[in-house]
């Protein structure tokens, strides 16, 4: 790790490459000053304000009010608790992303159109998704209900209308819509897998479940872990679906997550001060979260190296 | 360990993603009191897609810029008045820009305005957002630039709503001129009344709670015998149906000078509620659950219930054959036995003002009262001139006098009881209306738990007395918050 220090002499030729190399650098990063770090940097200053939007930023600084206030708010911590039991979907997505995923990486006719088909609503606009899926869901005249009474000639559950149901729905949806960016990069992760590992293992007598279990899965872990981290990012960002689907937040504020309390706080009731508290908070969560997973990365994720 | 600290740096740009996601973009209501936010649960109102700005050049050397929110159709008709506008003004005027926009964008573009302190000469103000633009000075008072008969002549509520004199609304300075008065009235679908062999409602006698409970009944059945309720009395939207009943029994939600919640200990709001829920309780409107399934407005344009609020920018839907094929008309939402035995509901509106900012104040106010009070304006808005009614005529005279010809010879398809609509409008023995309270607060949030849980009453999960206790004190501390915020505006102008 030593290092020693030379000094460096510059020809004129490298001064002139490394303005060059500046000039490269700039647009990168006075884009990140511009639209990430001044916005950070206000949302901080703001989320300790009574800032309306209207009224001056400074003139209403009312320090760590606002992170006090939502301690106690029932519907922020309602919104946090459906935000998480939403996350029940991302290990389902992720077990059915698998076994598809192993499903299509053998030699079936059609795996190209199956691929497709598991793809198009990761490709397919969320709000155009939402509507259709609302229509699936519809207590009288939904898809869903319709089967059901076919079948039992009774009707079906109120989908989006009770307070347990709404979130089951939207899970079903959510795994629905990331299921084909999930089967997509575990694909790509078994095609990685050279086949020697299979034959050797085979050699030793190896049966199916344990080459599942001490090959594919382990190497299937880096795939795995950016899943995971981006799942749970996209996780706690969840708001169009809601926004779509229940346009109040569900009955009895049911379906509503952090980011759509955070919309409706900071954009319907203009309380811009709180909704930035609000998003601070999201983003330490997040930001814990994340750095949970990249320093426990090390007892699990594997890599071939 | 550098890999450590990458990782840290690494999750700490991908949470970050949300926090600056989430300050880039602001939007406020402009405080509009408001037909705008129902058409979204009902008609979807066209507007237009993209935002577009004209020139209008003149000779002078004054140029003047205009913000406004509008529909597509309405926009040519503006465009017309800002013609002549300029026509008539072009000694002085150099141009004017008139810049229209959608209503979601037009929020976001005047908070980027007023953050960065660049207003418009002439946009929208709201009755509900006069009181903070006045307090952070934002728009001038318009009296000394407009005559007395130019105010005279509009109707007496738009010529209180936009007055405020420092402390109270209704009183003081007018702030700006109306665009358009609108209210929330009632409807009722006539093939399903001759159907039933029963009588029209009389406009000029709304219907007690226990007359209209009793028409409701009638009009409640099981039309093709398959065991299950398909056509009901009435069907009503929670957060803006509901409203009528309950002030129609002399309701009121605050005290007079809006600082407390008066809902858990109000016996008319109790005797409206159970009213109300009963009506939902005994099979008169669809259940909660068929209501999640298709809202009131599918229901009543699909012929299925015999009664429907109309908001004044529904008419034209209601009017049009294609959308709703059967005869109506409209009625007066049922009185309470507990109120002034007057039909009440709530009005919306929406204002020009000018900026106090403006070089050209004078032009400015001139300017505005011709796009609120120009009588072709309002003839062509109105349908008089053109045959399709966008609004009802700023000016009284007009509307009492060639819109109600017009629409009796037939040359505006427009609902006969239109009376009812001049009611609300004006006041009368019969009815009455005002802004909805949530247009007087900083917002309206504090309303908002009391209406989205009302279908819990409605399910049997909660008696309304329980439920008004239950409430209260939620709607009390939003309150209490939306008047800290309105007073932050006010003492940091």
């Amino acid at each position: 790790m030593a290092k020693t220090k030379v000094k460096v002499h510059r020809s004129a030729m490298a001064k002139r490459e490394e303005r060059w190399a500046w000039l490269f650098i700039a647009p990168p990063f006075v884009g990140f000053m511009l639209f990430m770090a001044y916005p950070i940097v206000f949302a901080l200053i703001a989320s300790t304000s009574k800032w309306t939007g209207m009224n001056s930023l400074w003139g209403n600084i009312v320090g760590l009010g606002n992170y006090i206030k939502i301690f106690g708010d029932y519907k922020f911590w309602r919104s946090m608790g459906t935000t998480i039991i939403y996350m029940i979907g991302i290990p389902i997505g992720m077990i059915l992303g698998i076994l598809i995923a192993m499903g299509l990486n053998r030699k079936i006719p059609g795996k190209r159109v199956l691929t497709t088909m598991y793809y198009v609503p990761v490709v397919s606009s969320l709000v155009a998704v939402s509507i259709l899926w609302a229509w699936v869901f519809n207590y009288d005249y939904g898809l869903l209900n319709g089967i059901y009474k076919a079948l039992t000639g009774m009707h079906g559950p109120n989908w989006l209308g009770d307070e347990q149901m709404v979130k089951i729905s939207m899970i079903i949806f959510m795994v629905w819509k990331g299921l084909g960016g999930t089967v997509i990069l575990y694909l790509a992760g078994l095609q990685n897998i050279p086949r020697d590992y299979y034959e050797a293992a085979m050699i030793d007598g190896a049966n199916g479940w344990k080459k599942f279990t001490n090959i594919t899965l382990p190497l299937l872990s880096p795939v795995t872990f950016y899943v995971l981290i981006t799942s749970l990012i996209g996780g706690f960002q969840v708001f169009v679906e809601v926004q779509v689907m229940t346009p109040n937040g569900g009955p009895n504020y049911s379906s509503a997550t952090v980011v759509f309390y955070l919309y409706e706080k900071a954009f319907t009731n203009g309380q811009l001060g709180y909704g930035s508290a609000v998003a601070v908070i999201l983003a330490t969560i997040i930001f814990i979260i994340t750095a949970i997973n990249f320093w426990g990365q090390d007892k699990w994720v594997k890599t071939i190296d | 360990m550098k890999k450590k600290v990458l990782s840290i740096l690494l999750a700490g740009c991908m949470s970050m993603g949300i926090l600056a996601g989430c300050s880039t973009t602001t939007v406020e209501e402009a405080g509009e009191a408001t037909p705008a936010e129902p058409a979204a649960d009902t008609a979807a109102a066209e507007t237009t897609s993209e935002s577009s700005t004209e020139t209008l050049a003149g000779e002078g050397d004054q140029t003047i810029h205009v913000f406004l929110y509008m529909q597509e159709h309405e926009k040519e008709i503006y465009q017309q008045l800002i013609d002549e506008f300029v026509e008539e003004h072009k000694d002085q005027v150099k141009e004017v820009v008139f810049e229209v926009t959608t209503q979601d964008e037009y929020n976001q573009k005047m908070i980027a305005n007023m953050t960065a302190g660049d207003m418009p000469d002439v946009f929208y103000v709201g009755p509900a957002a006069v009181r903070s633009y006045v307090d952070n000075g934002y728009i001038l008072p318009l009296d000394d630039y407009v005559d007395d008969a130019t105010i005279s002549s509009i109707w007496g509520t738009t010529q209180e709503i936009y007055r405020y004199d420092g402390t109270n609304v209704g009183q003081g300075s007018l702030y700006a001129f109306p665009k358009d008065l609108s209210c929330f009235a009632f409807a009722y679908n006539q093939d399903l009344f001759d159907e039933a062999g029963l009588e029209y409602p009389d406009p000029n006698k709304p219907y007690t709670y226990a007359e209209f409970e009793e028409v409701c009944k009638a009009l409640t059945k099981d039309k093709d015998g398959d065991g299950e309720i398909d056509q009901w009395g009435v069907a009503c939207a929670d957060q803006w149906g509901m409203t009528p009943f309950l002030y129609s029994n002399g309701v009121k939600f605050l005290n007079d000078d809006m600082t407390k919640v008066n809902v858990a200990n109000n016996p008319q709001l109790t005797e409206a509620l159970t009213f109300y829920t009963d009506l939902t309780k005994n099979g008169l409107t669809p259940s909660v659950e068929q209501d999640t399934a298709l809202g009131g407005y599918q229901r009543w344009l699909d012929g299925q219930v015999a009664f429907y609020a109309c908001g004044t920018w529904d008419v034209a839907a209601f009017m049009d054959d294609a959308t709703f094929p059967y005869k109506w008309n409209l009625c007066g939402w049922p009185v309470g036995p507990s109120g002034d035995g007057r039909s009440h509901t709530w009005m919306g509106s929406v204002g020009y003002c000018v900026s106090a900012t403006t070089e050209y104040p004078d032009l400015c106010a001139e300017l505005v009262s011709k796009l609120s009070t120009d009588a072709d304006g309002q003839r062509a808005v109105s349908g008089i001139s053109t045959g399709a009614s966008i609004q009802l005529p700023n000016i009284t005279e007009l509307a009492y006098g060639e819109f109600k010809d017009a629409v009796n010879s037939g040359k505006v398809p427009y609902a006969s009881n239109v009376d009812v609509i001049f009611g609300y409008f004006d006041g009368n023995d019969n009815y009455a209306a005002a802004l909805q309270e949530t247009d007087y607060t900083y917002n309206s949030e504090w309303f908002t738990p009391f209406w989205s849980g009302v279908f819990n009453i409605k399910n049997g999960d909660i008696s309304v007395e329980d439920y008004l206790k239950q409430v209260e004190p939620e709607m009390q501390q939003l309150l209490d918050e939306a008047i800290e915020l309105q007073n932050s505006a006010t003492k940091n102008g």
